[in-house]
Formats: structure tokens, sequence, C-alpha cells
């Protein structure tokens, strides 16, 4: 018996249609791009929108993964429709507003990272989840650092190249030594049993896991991996922003499930083992929590906020992890839904906000509740199911947080005696720089030459779309 | 037959170089050279190991196909952060990690 038979085996064409249909469409834009010079560029966007959107309904299912997929699939289909109201910006940054040659690769590149997250969900093996987690990272790079003559976005994509690489050299050896202990790159729980009861190999077991488990933190934004996450939310276009903080989010949490299955199955049998698990997971996510949520307190640039907001949030999922138990999956797949709505509408708003009063500062949406009563509405319920208003998404999802926490208070280090206070903490410290963005729409007069912003239709249809998804979801026990 | 050990140590030397590398340099591009290090580094690792767990000097290939695939991606790393770093370039004259300071808190 070889482990190479046992890989190829468990994976089978059919699985990777959403992956197969979605690089199938980038490699179309992209072709067409390059040798259709008549093709209008607005619809490659649209297209793209329109097919993952696709995707997304056609794979619907109540797996893990397909639930994750279809997550994936939606929110890229909502930044291509972002993109689409970004154009100008697009169009101006590739060729400085002169020809659009060349804009369709901002609509090809969100699809193939979205490809790599719908082969990520599915990977069972440490080389499927490490070939399809740099997909979706290759591809953020290039869109982060997309328009090329702006300094911010530039840098910021420098700055994600370089950290990215780093996390991605952790995993590679990270999934070396976890070979190296076991055999295999299944992560089949016989055979980390058998490297876990050897003393020598426990240990190379150990630094694997350690290793790997840095590099996907690294992706979900965990401290001590998250210092790419203000800068680069901060300087990439918004629409690459959003996608980073919703769909580069949910990958990275697809794999720390997958990499954490093993140790979920066998925690009655390795009982010490599974609590260092546990107390590290535990002391991330508090740290996540605190550096999250009270750096985002100062901020004044909306995007910054929003990224700082994401860590924190990324925080609150955390501790779903460190019950350790395979139920895990729904209550984790739900957090990431309410947040990556209320997300997308906050950095949708902020992209027109952006085009049209031409700044990123907190103070854009000065007097919005006066000039634009109701998306300011849409935006007031987006900003409160990210802080956790009741009714709202948001706030049964960050109550799952709290009772996950709660129901694991029988582990042995007494993690729930000093985390539920800390997330006590987070959660109010969130109440208030969530709420700065809705001082400035009610409290601020706006200016004396501000004139109503224009959302265009889309911009509305999804805000709303958004909103009554989020108070639905909020007051219904639809999911939680 | 040199031991596993070695070929450890090798790979455990590559991998901290690089690393410390990628952390001090200021040089993007030396960055850049630092983290393919680190990555040849981990791929020694991988192939070593495969060569270990194999039976009667018959390695396991999946680490070995691992390692393909990190050297593809490696280079697929490096043609989006030399554009990158062109483009770093033609913004400020210069390809130094201390130039990045237009975004921070």
């Amino acid at each position: 018996m070889s482990t190479t038979n046992l890989i190829s085996s468990s994976y089978s064409w059919g699985q990777f249609t959403p992956t197969l249909v979605l690089v199938g469409l980038a490699l179309l834009i992209l072709i067409a791009d390059a040798f259709l010079p008549r093709l209008n560029k607005q619809t490659c966007p649209i297209l793209g929108a329109v097919v993952s959107a696709g995707v997304a309904c056609f794979t619907a299912g109540s797996s893990a993964s397909a639930l994750f997929t279809s997550l994936a699939c939606a929110a890229t289909a909502v930044c291509l429709l972002m993109a689409y109201d970004y154009r100008s910006l697009v169009y101006a940054s590739v060729a400085g507003g002169k020809h659009e040659d060349g804009a369709a690769e901002f609509s090809a590149l969100p699809l193939l990272a979205c490809a790599g997250v719908c082969a990520l969900v599915r990977s069972r093996d440490l080389i499927m989840l490490f070939a399809s987690l740099e997909t979706v990272t290759l591809a953020s790079y290039a869109m982060s650092g997309y328009f090329r003559r702006n300094q911010g976005s530039v840098e910021a994509g420098v700055k994600y190249l370089i950290l990215g690489a780093v996390s991605t050299g952790l995993l590679v050896m990270g999934a070396a030594w976890f070979f190296g202990a076991t055999g295999s790159f299944t992560g089949d729980p016989r055979f980390v049993l058998a490297a876990l009861s050897n003393p020598y190999l426990s240990v190379g077991m150990l630094l694997g896991v350690a290793l790997l488990l840095a590099g996907i933190f690294f992706k979900v934004g965990a401290v001590p991996m998250h210092t790419w996450i203000p800068d680069v939310y901060q300087g990439a276009p918004t629409p690459v922003s959003a996608f980073l903080a919703v769909v580069s989010k949910l990958a990275g949490f697809g794999a720390l499930l997958i990499i954490l299955l093993p140790f979920i199955m066998l925690q009655t049998t390795v009982r010490d083992m599974v609590h260092s698990l546990v107390l590290m997971l535990a002391i991330v996510a508090a740290a996540t929590l605190l550096l999250g949520n009270l750096g985002a307190i100062p901020q004044q640039n909306a995007k910054r906020l929003l990224g700082y907001s994401s860590i924190g949030q990324a925080g609150f999922i955390l501790v779903f992890f460190v019950s350790l138990r395979s139920t895990i999956i729904g209550p984790v797949f739900n957090y990431l839904l309410a947040y990556g709505i209320a997300t997308l509408m906050a950095f949708y708003a902020l992209a027109i906000l952006r085009m049209q009063r031409g700044s990123e500062e907190l103070s854009v949406f000065r007097g919005l509740g006066r000039t634009n009563p109701r998306t300011a509405f849409m935006i007031t319920v987006s900003f409160a199911s990210l802080a956790g208003v009741p009714l709202t998404a948001g706030f049964l999802a960050k109550l799952a947080s709290f009772q996950s926490l709660i129901g694991s208070m029988g582990r042995p280090q007494f993690i729930g005696l000093w985390l539920l206070p800390i997330m006590i903490v987070c959660a109010a410290a969130g109440f208030y720089y969530y709420f700065k963005a809705l001082r400035f729409m009610y409290w601020e007069k706006p200016q004396a030459n501000d004139v109503p912003v224009v959302f265009p239709p889309v911009c509305t249809c999804v805000l709303a779309l958004g909103t009554l998804l989020l108070i639905v979801l909020g007051v219904t026990p639809l999911l939680f | 037959m040199t031991p596993l050990s070695h070929y450890l140590i090798f790979s455990a030397l590559l991998f901290s170089i690089g690393l410390s590398g990628a952390i001090m340099r200021r040089n993007v591009l030396v960055v850049l050279m630092c983290l393919e290090l680190m990555l040849t580094g981990a791929n020694v690792a991988l192939v070593a190991f495969s060569r270990a767990q194999g039976l009667e000097g018959v390695p396991v290939y999946d680490a070995q196909v691992l390692a393909l695939f990190v050297m593809a991606i490696a280079a697929a790393e490096v043609a989006v952060g030399l554009a990158l770093i062109v483009a770093m370039f033609r913004a400020r004259r210069g390809v130094e990690s201390t130039s990045l300071t237009s975004l921070k808190d």
C-alpha cells in the first residue's frame, strides 16, 4: 500500500467543477482581453459576477465544503460588482485613463483566487491544501498591488508579498516536518497517533504542526501574524480589500479546520497534546481579540479601521476553535457569513464614497444621515451587525462564540475564566469604534458644498439585500 | 550513506539564513532571494524525509511531488514579486524597504 495511491484516489474530477468553471472563465477573460481589442471592458466584471453567483447557487449544499464554496463564490460576485462600480479608478490605474487595455485582469484575478478557495475547502491532504492556498495568495498579491501608479497600492502589494512569502516558507517547512513524522500528508488520525506515541517523532510532529499553524494564522490574520492586515487593507484597491477581508479569511479558516481535524478526532486519546494545543489556540485568540479591537479604537482611516476590525472578528472566530469539537464547523460558518455580509456592505459603501468624495477617512461618512437617509440606514445595519447589536445576525454570531467558550469551561486550564472577560471587553470596544462611523453619519452636519452621494443601482441592490439578510438572520432562528 | 540528520541540519541552516535575511535585509530584491532560500531549505527537508520514509530504497514520492509544487509556486511568486518591485522602483526610485512608510498608524 502506498500513500500516493491514497491521495490521488481521494479526489474526483466532479469535486472540482466549481474550480474548473472559475479558472476557465478567468482564462477566457484574459484571452478576450488580449485578443479582442473592441471588447467592452465593463462586461468582464459583470460576466464574472454572474458566473460566480451561478456557481454559488449551483454548489449550495449542506456539507461544510459546499457551504464554504458558495459563500466564497457569492462574496467574489459582490467584489466583482464592486469592481464594476469602481471601474473609472481601475481604468485610470492601468494606463492613466488613456485606454482600457489590461483592465480585465482586475476581474480575472478574483476569479482565480476564488477557484483556489473552492479547491482548498475540498482538500484532504497538505499538497492540495498548499497548492490551492498559494493560488489564493498569489492572485491576492497581484490584486493588492494592481494600482501600480498609486504609492499606497504598490506598498501594500510589496508588504503583502514579503510577509506572505515568509508565511509560505513556514507552511512548507511545517508540511515537511509533518510528513517526516507521520509519513503521509493526509493527516490520517492513525498515522498522527502513531507519531505522537513515539517520543522522537512527536517532537518533529509538534514542530510541523506549529509551523503549519503559523502559516495558516497569517491567512486568518491572527496575532502574531497579523501585521500585514491594516497596511494591506488600507493600501489595496477597495474591492480587493473587501475580497481579502472576506474570501481570503474564509480560506484561512477552511485551512485551519482541515489542519486541526486529526486533533479534533484524537482528542480523547491524546489528552496532553490536545490540551496544550487548546491552550495555545486560546492565547492566540485572546491576543488577536485584544490587538484587533484595541488597535481599531484610534483609527481614522475607514479601511484601516475595517482591517483592525477584521483582526478582532477573527479573534471571535478563533474562540470557537478553543472548544476543538467537530461541531464547530456550523457556528464558524455562520459567523463568517454574518461577518462577510456586513463587511462587504461596509466596503461597498466605502468604495462608492471614495469615488464621489475622494477620501477614505471616516469623515467621508459625514452627514449621510441627512443627504442619503436610506443608504445611511443600510450602512448603520452593517456596522451594527459588525458590533453585535441585537436583532442583527452579528449579535447571534457573537453570542454563539460566547456560548461555545462557556460550553468548554470544563477544560483543565480554566481558559474560560480569563478568556471570557477579554471577550467582553473586546465586544464593548467594538461598539465604540464601529459607532464612530455612525456618529459621522448622524451627528455631523454635511459640509456646505456636500451634495447627496449618488449610489449606483447595483450598489443599492447589494446593500438592500445585505440589510435584509442581516436582519432576517438576526431575527429568525434560521441559522443560529 | 549520509544520515538523515545531516540533511535536516543543512535544511534548517538554509531556512534560518533565509528567514533572518528576510527579516533583516533592507533591499527588497535581497529579501526576495532570502525568501527563495527559505523555500529551498524546506524543499531539502521534504526530499530528505521522502527518502527516509521509504522502504527498501524506494522513496515515498508524495513529498517529492510537494517539492515540485513548491518550486513552481516559488517561480510564480518571484514573477509577481519582480513585477511589484519594478512598480515600486518606478514610483520611488529605489527598492529599500525603509522607504515603505506611506501606510502606518
